[in-house]
């Protein structure tokens, strides 16, 4: 508070003194309300009141027509003309940071009272447009001491948060890029559908330049060999999950699987690069994925052993009194997995994302403290960073895994009913 | 005093990583004792503690995500 009261713009400073100072060398200042109601008729027209770039060549006016003034002999010891006109600017000026502490606290606070309390304590009452054009600055730029004073005046008068603590699930939100609507749907191009829509170029174009002609090179490239290793590593699961008892049964389902496995590969990693949005943190989109694979793989179930698939939820050997209970206990973990297979995805995404955002935010704050820790500070954040970064993509690319792993675990119950895969890979161990 | 119960809530949802880092454990002491009882079978059974890890990971992150709800979502007014 004291600081600032004693803070002004010394250009503006300079030039109003230097201009009273023609008027009177003993004159106090340009500040004060001692001079209402004499005018200079021709500073008034040249100066338009807001008019920024003026502001050297009315100084320079009122120089003259405080010489003027002087001329005349009257009130020689004020200096009328530069304080009405800067006064003028300085209200002006102040409006303007009445309105503009308004539009930082739209969301936040409406009382105008209080708000006008917080642009009275940031101004000060003062006069010099330079000290108030920075205050408009920087709360244009949301950034700089005034700005931080406005927060904690909002802090003191109004009370709760200042709106600078941004959230960490900041990242998620969703922003329509390309308003539209059909109707009575709201059909917008948000930045979830910029992103799928760059994961799905970026899987099409892989694809594309490792087959453009023709593929298949016996010695792989680098590429080539990275779509082999993601075309291998869904085929294998899919081969020991649902193979059935014999191996009978034919991989019909591989490219559904090899479809998703490789969307939240793609997806997943693609939230950790800084000012990327994560597709599936959403809950809308991994509980869209997994209710449509469940229900698929339900349907897949009847499909495959008609009315026989219900002996699913009864195991066999079980004594008849107890059947309508084990029915129900089967029934609500089978409902279950589609809950619990979006859930797991996008809480696993979600919590990582906002803690590596959170630690980083900590790691930036502990380089930016002190001095002294320069050398030894710098190392224990970038670490921390680094390890959390790499865990995150761990995580990503393990989630993408477990998720393919559990449809895969899913189809085969519907398909196979009751006979276990694992049974099947001991057996062939054991030949 | 909203806000210090807000806090306070955000806290009581991490003691759930308790039960994470208990998962957590056994499911990678269990993976050990069976690759010392057969270590042919390790590379198998690696794979197989890493589906684990990931499915107790998985259920472990919704302690912080609860935590990141209550404090950030939920708003005191």
């Amino acid at each position: 508070m004291m600081r600032r009261i004693f803070r002004f713009d010394e250009d503006s400073l300079n030039s109003s003194s230097s201009s009273s100072n023609i008027a009177s060398p003993s004159s106090s200042s340009s500040f004060g309300p001692s001079s209402i109601g004499i005018q200079n008729p021709t500073n008034q027209s040249t100066t338009t009141i807001g008019d920024f770039s003026l502001r050297s060549s009315s100084t320079q006016v009122d120089g003259s027509g405080s010489s003027i003034s002087n001329n005349h002999g009257f009130f020689s010891d004020l200096d009328p003309t530069t304080s009405t006109t800067q006064e003028n600017i300085a209200d002006y000026l102040r409006a303007e940071i009445f309105e503009s502490v308004q539009k930082v606290f739209q969301n936040h606070c409406s009382d105008e009272d209080k708000l006008r309390a917080i642009s009275e304590n940031l101004h000060n009452d003062e006069d010099s447009p330079g000290f108030l054009r920075e205050i408009i600055e920087h709360l244009k730029d949301k950034q700089g001491e005034h700005y931080d004073f406005a927060l904690n005046q909002f802090n003191v008068i109004v009370g709760g948060t200042p709106p600078t603590i941004t959230s960490p699930l900041e990242q998620f939100e969703i922003i329509p890029l390309i308003p539209m609507k059909i109707g009575n749907l709201y059909f917008s191009f948000t930045n979830p559908s910029l992103f799928m829509l760059l994961t799905l170029s970026l899987v099409l174009l892989l694809v594309y330049f490792v087959t453009k002609k023709g593929g298949g090179n016996s010695v792989p490239n680098a590429w080539q060999s990275l779509v082999e290793l993601i075309y291998d590593f869904v085929l294998n699961p899919v081969n020991e999950q649902i193979g059935g008892l014999s191996g009978n049964v034919k991989q019909k389902f591989s490219p559904r699987i090899s479809v998703t496995f490789t969307f939240s590969l793609f997806c997943n990693p693609q939230g950790m690069i800084p000012y990327s949005f994560t597709v599936t943190s959403h809950f809308l989109i991994t509980l869209g994925l997994s209710f449509s694979i469940f229900i698929g793989i339900t349907i897949v179930g009847f499909q495959k052993n008609g009315l026989h698939f219900l002996s699913f939820l009864l195991p066999a050997g079980v004594p008849l009194p107890l059947a309508p209970f084990l029915v129900l206990l089967e029934l609500i973990p089978y409902c279950f997995r589609a809950l619990s297979s979006g859930i797991r995805l996008f809480a696993n995404m979600m919590a990582g994302h906002s803690s590596v955002k959170i630690l980083s935010g900590f790691a930036w704050t502990m380089l930016c403290m002190n001095d002294l820790l320069y050398f030894i500070g710098d190392l224990g954040p970038l670490f921390i960073v680094l390890a959390l970064t790499g865990l995150e993509l761990g995580v990503a690319i393990s989630q993408a895994h477990v998720s393919t792993i559990l449809i895969c675990i899913y189809l085969n119950d519907a398909i196979n009913l009751h006979q276990s895969a694992y049974f099947f890979i001991i057996e062939q161990k054991r030949v | 005093m909203l806000e210090g119960a807000k806090s306070m809530g955000a806290g009581a949802a991490t003691i759930a990583s308790a039960g994470a880092a208990i998962g957590i454990g056994n499911v990678l002491s269990s993976s050990i004792h069976s690759v010392a009882r057969n270590p042919s079978l390790a590379k198998q059974l690696f794979g197989y503690a890493i589906l684990g890890f990931a499915l107790t990971e998985a259920i472990a992150s919704f302690a912080p995500m609860m935590a990141f709800l209550i404090s950030f979502v939920f708003q005191v007014l």
